[in-house]
């Protein structure tokens, strides 16, 4: 099972698009386009977040979006006369996620052209294609669970979280100790699973495996003794992200084998991929493991997990790929092991 | 080259962290671990600055990101790519 295209982001031009007029410095902010209003809270329905990039000044751009009550709220706002193109990408990059992850619609034929000419990857639709586009495989998500339906308030906190980191000077480990970090691994439970397949499907920052997982098959691996089972909860003062990410680890004699990682890219930054990695290293040896190894299908899109493994004293065996051509990092257990963050709540 | 290498890292360095005192670290500190703590968010952001700024792929070339040792290895990993 591949993971296909999802969005998880849709940019929206204003004037034309959202608004069914031109928003002007001075008079009334133009009414919504009504069915766009429809658009969009079905896409909030499903968890799909919501950007805006408009060529209007900031002040204009800011009181015509704020006059109407959208049934969502907007991630990442981009005003300015910039391109599009680069509106489009600075949303992606706010919510760290793959311009494959995002879809932008726009009235004016040029702002489509441009944007599908400098980032061929974005899915460009025009505002007549939008609605019918909600039936499309890219707008339909399996399951939408809880989790995802708070997403646009969580990138929200996101957003307000790295302004304060940014502005803080503090170092990242201080910085998460200010936030109140707080990261809980515990065994995962059969309640679980639903949210567990939607991080398959919707990772690829942090998808060892770049796979999906059906929900039967991750709710034997919670019932099967051999395998371990592990879900990670990240809160902090910004707010609760809820289960965040999971591993499935195979536990032999010697050598414990994580066939699945995988985290929200909503957690990258904040400590919970280290917290994941020395947790399970411990329990390695614990049980009397020798080495702990993360099989990976490499590629552009998870250098952020290469990077975490790497940190976390992890290496690539230069043998090269197993038998399903995944690249094994290994970790030997006989080096002095990971030290957990005092943030961090390891749940029996 | 290797000065003005040396010097883009170091900028790119305080940029991703938002730290621009790491600009003055001697060239064999570690990035992994303090006082640098380069994860994986800030890392792929070094990168990504890389790969804009010099067109050298990093992660392309290497599975265990060896060229993020230290600054200087980074340093060298790009001057050596770019040379002329």
């Amino acid at each position: 099972m591949t993971a296909g295209r999802l969005v998880k982001c849709v940019v929206w031009d204003l004037d034309g698009t959202l608004l069914a007029g031109v928003a002007v410095e001075e008079g009334d902010a133009p009414p919504p386009d009504e069915a766009m209003l429809g658009v969009l809270a079905e896409l909030g329905r499903r968890g799909i977040v919501n950007g805006v990039a408009s060529r209007n000044a900031p002040e204009v751009a800011g009181r015509a979006l704020g006059a109407v009550p959208w049934p969502v709220g907007f991630v990442a706002p981009q005003y300015g006369f910039g391109r599009k193109s680069e509106s489009v990408r600075r949303v992606a990059d706010t919510l760290h996620i793959g311009l494959d992850a995002v879809a932008f619609v726009d009235d004016d034929p040029y702002e489509r052209a441009e944007v599908a000419h400098a980032l061929p990857a974005v899915l460009v639709l025009s505002p007549e294609e939008v609605a019918d586009a909600l039936g499309w495989p890219e707008f339909s998500p399996a399951v939408v669970t809880e989790e995802a339906r708070a997403r646009a308030r969580s990138y929200g906190e996101a957003q307000r979280r790295r302004d304060a980191a940014r502005s803080s000077g503090r170092s990242t480990v201080d910085f998460l100790r200010w936030a109140g970090t707080r990261v809980t691994i515990s065994p995962a439970t059969p309640a679980d699973v639903p949210r567990l397949h939607e991080l398959s499907v919707r990772t690829s920052r942090f998808n060892s495996a770049r796979r999906a997982v059906g929900q039967a098959t991750l709710l034997a691996w919670v019932g099967d003794d051999r395998v371990d089972v592990t879900g990670v909860r990240l809160a902090d003062r910004f707010g609760d992200d809820g289960l965040v990410g999971a591993a499935v680890s195979e536990r032999d004699s010697d050598v414990w084998t994580v066939r699945i990682l995988l985290m929200s890219c909503r957690a990258m930054g904040r400590g919970v991929i280290e917290a994941v990695l020395a947790c399970l290293a411990r329990s390695a040896t614990a049980a009397g493991a020798r080495a702990l190894r993360v099989p990976c299908r490499l590629d552009e899109r998870n250098v952020p997990l290469r990077l975490a493994l790497v940190a976390a004293g992890f290496r690539a065996d230069p043998a090269g790929q197993d038998a399903e051509g995944l690249t094994v990092f290994t970790r030997p257990l006989d080096a002095p092991l990971p030290a957990l963050a005092d943030w961090v709540r390891v749940a029996p | 080259m290797t000065a003005d290498v040396d010097s883009g890292v170091r900028d790119l360095l305080a940029e991703v962290t938002g730290r621009p005192e790491l600009r003055e670290l001697a060239a064999g500190t570690g990035l992994f671990g303090p006082p640098v703590d380069l994860d994986s968010l800030t890392g792929t952001l070094l990168l990504r600055r890389v790969r804009d700024r010099w067109g050298v792929d990093v992660a392309d070339e290497d599975a265990n990101l060896d060229a993020l040792a230290t600054i200087g290895t980074l340093v060298a990993f790009v001057a050596d790519r770019v040379r002329p």
